[in-house]
């Protein structure tokens, strides 16, 4: 084989992976779509169909019925809301407390240092499902209902991890800005308001978004707090509970439907600002 | 001396605001993360029942030894009394053994069958007190070995793709994206839809199409798919997860190097091993690392797919807690869960080691 030939050839090669993997990556998501509009004959067609077809003529007949249906669901609606509620608000408290602590951790010198980032990163790490029976006597104790609960609780996988990277935000910056604005008689306080914090608001739309992305994807403790409490579930357990209005039969093409209402969203945030998504996850995993 | 007086009591007023802003992260971090872990150490060693009044007792270590509660032992051959000889299964030319049940001890607790063996020719059976708890934690080490481990492969696979420039590589780079992006919930629900157990199910055309059984595999219920297909899903979801870790420590490795390698007439193959593979390894370790962490404590998946017919961990202690209401036992589960998760935890931070300035 010719030199040329041989290029063609990996060229050839190289591309087919790279379908393959493109095609692996998308296709569950895609037959999500194609299932969300199929109607109930259409999804129980064997075999199945690439494309929403009519049983009889074959020919291409996509119904939209399932997200009418979805968006007349209460549990399904209440449970957007309900979810928007808790992610925002869990994504707010974190930042707030976070970029304090991160401030403190990233340009502060004081004794116990190291110690207090060994507790936060643990933190990242904890199981949750441990606490979870000590969680519910707290939530409980402190006679919160499930959706403050819920706020409260996602605090433990969140704070850390916002800690953590808006820490090592907080390190990268030039320690010669704190310096110059304390010689212009700045207190620290002051450094941190007016200097660093404007410095970090990328760093800040980082953490918030995973911090957002983490809440909205909780399912163990709403699962729980919510059980004896149904109007406040959130979208994870209103998907993995979806009713099933013929008995033992599951409306899987609702589901489906939900399934892409409550991913597009995520999806197109995620596109939009994917530089700061993967150097947020990727931070701290790369030494030096 | 009077420049040396002020710079300390600069440093002890910025050591004092650094405890004030530590504050309130601990605070929320002892509420809602060390009193817990300190209410469910106490009731592991109780029976406290789940949203109940009655006053629990103390049982000391019952717990625990109800869950780890363990034996082996031999199963005697079926000696048939006429030929003296082991009796065999008619049908399947099996050689028969004595019953698990009526060897395993019933006293003081009773112990149940979690698997058989064979070794040096002679049948054993393995039989614990709560043989599901067994099975879960068995289950939860194959599950996070397998799919971390494939993880990997096909994560180092994607990166290396995505790593060569190439048109369309953005593109591929935002694809990426869409399972991570994807609630796990979410996931698990498409993919029970896709491994359908008939051929309204995708995988089971696919299947079909490529010779491999015959459009009727209940992936979800026949015991021998389960986990498979859990695991199918897990790698689906986190494989690009992976990926991103492995491309930002791959993006880190300096081109030069490579440039050398290839004057000094290194093919692809020998640059991949010696200088790809030694560069990418900090990063590697501590992506599997992360990963393990997170496997071994895998709940959506388990509870979304297999509900009560199959547990990880997780899955079981939330079914001790809500379904059977044993909060002492779901307690004591939790502990042994965090002991597990300690130790890699321990590992982890080890490897990544804390900067502090």
């Amino acid at each position: 084989m010719s030199q040329s030939m041989v290029k063609l050839v990996n060229r050839v090669i190289f591309w087919i992976i790279v379908g393959f993997i493109m095609l692996y990556l998308l296709f569950p998501f895609y037959w999500a779509v194609n299932s969300s509009l199929k109607s109930e004959n259409q999804l129980m067609m064997t075999p199945t169909t690439f494309i929403p077809r009519d049983p009889v003529t074959k020919e291409f007949s996509p119904t939209l019925d399932n997200y009418r249906a979805v968006f007349q669901s209460d549990q399904f609606v209440r449970g957007l809301r309900n979810s928007a509620i808790v992610a925002s608000a869990t994504t707010l408290l974190s930042l707030a407390i976070g970029s304090f602590t991160a401030f403190a951790l990233g340009k502060l010198r004081f004794r116990g240092k190291a110690s207090a980032l060994y507790i936060v990163l643990s933190m990242t790490m904890f199981p949750q499902v441990t606490i979870l029976p000590g969680l519910y006597a707290v939530i409980t104790g402190l006679g919160l209902t499930a959706i403050p609960g819920m706020i409260l609780s996602y605090l433990i996988f969140t704070l850390p991890f916002t800690v953590w990277v808006l820490t090592s935000f907080f390190r990268e910056l030039p320690m010669e800005l704190m310096q110059a604005a304390q010689v212009d008689g700045a207190t620290s306080l002051q450094t941190f308001r007016l200097i660093l914090l404007p410095l970090t608001a990328p760093a800040l739309v980082t953490a918030g978004l995973l911090a957002f992305i983490a809440a909205w994807n909780e399912y163990l403790f709403a699962l729980t707090f919510t059980a004896i409490e149904p109007t406040s579930r959130t979208v994870p357990v209103a998907i993995a509970l979806f009713p099933a209005l013929v008995a033992r039969q599951e409306p899987f093409g609702e589901i489906m439907a939900a399934a892409v209402v409550v991913t597009i969203p995520i999806v197109v945030l995620v596109l939009i600002f994917q530089r700061r998504i993967i150097a947020g996850l990727t931070a701290g995993a790369i030494k030096g | 001396m009077l420049k040396k007086n002020a710079s300390s009591k600069l440093l002890q007023r910025e050591q004092r605001l650094a405890y004030f802003l530590l504050l309130p992260t601990f605070v929320v971090l002892v509420v809602v993360a060390l009193y817990p872990l300190g209410l469910v150490f106490v009731t592991s060693f109780t029976d406290r029942t789940f949203a109940s009044p009655r006053e629990p007792n103390y049982v000391g270590l019952n717990n625990y030894t109800q869950l780890l509660g363990m034996t082996i032992r031999e199963l005697p051959p079926l000696i048939d009394e006429a030929t003296g000889l082991q009796i065999v299964d008619p049908k399947t030319g099996e050689p028969l053994y004595e019953r698990p049940l009526r060897i395993l001890p019933r006293e003081p607790r009773r112990y149940r069958e979690v698997a058989q063996f064979s070794f040096f020719g002679k049948r054993y059976v393995l039989g614990a007190t709560d043989p599901d708890f067994v099975k879960a934690v068995w289950d939860t080490l194959v599950f996070t070995v397998i799919s971390v481990l494939l993880e990997t492969i096909l994560g180092l696979g994607i990166a290396l793709v995505v790593n060569s420039s190439f048109k369309g590589r953005g593109l591929m780079r935002a694809a990426m994206l869409v399972p991570w992006a994807v609630i796990t919930v979410v996931s698990a629900r498409m993919w029970q839809w896709m491994l359908a157990p008939t051929r309204v199910g995708v995988i089971n055309v696919i299947f079909q199409r490529l010779g491999l059984g015959d459009g009727n595999i209940a992936f979800l219920t026949q015991p021998e798919w389960q986990l498979p297909s859990i695991i199918m899903v897990d790698v689906w979801k986190t494989t690009p997860f992976m990926a991103l870790l492995l491309l930002a420590g791959l993006q880190v490795i300096p081109g030069e190097l490579y440039e050398a390698a290839r004057v000094d007439g290194a093919g692809p193959v020998r640059q991949f091993i010696s200088i790809t593979m030694p560069l990418l390894m900090p990063t590697m370790a501590v992506a599997l690392v992360f990963r393990t962490l997170d496997a071994l404590r895998v709940f959506d998946v388990f509870q979304v797919m297999l509900a009560q017919s199959r547990y990880s961990m997780a899955s079981y202690n939330y079914y001790q807690l809500i379904g059977n209401r044993a909060m002492g036992k779901a307690s004591a589960i939790g502990v042994i869960i965090f002991i597990f998760i300690f130790i890699f935890a321990v590992l982890y931070i080890r490897m990544l080691g804390v900067e502090t300035d």
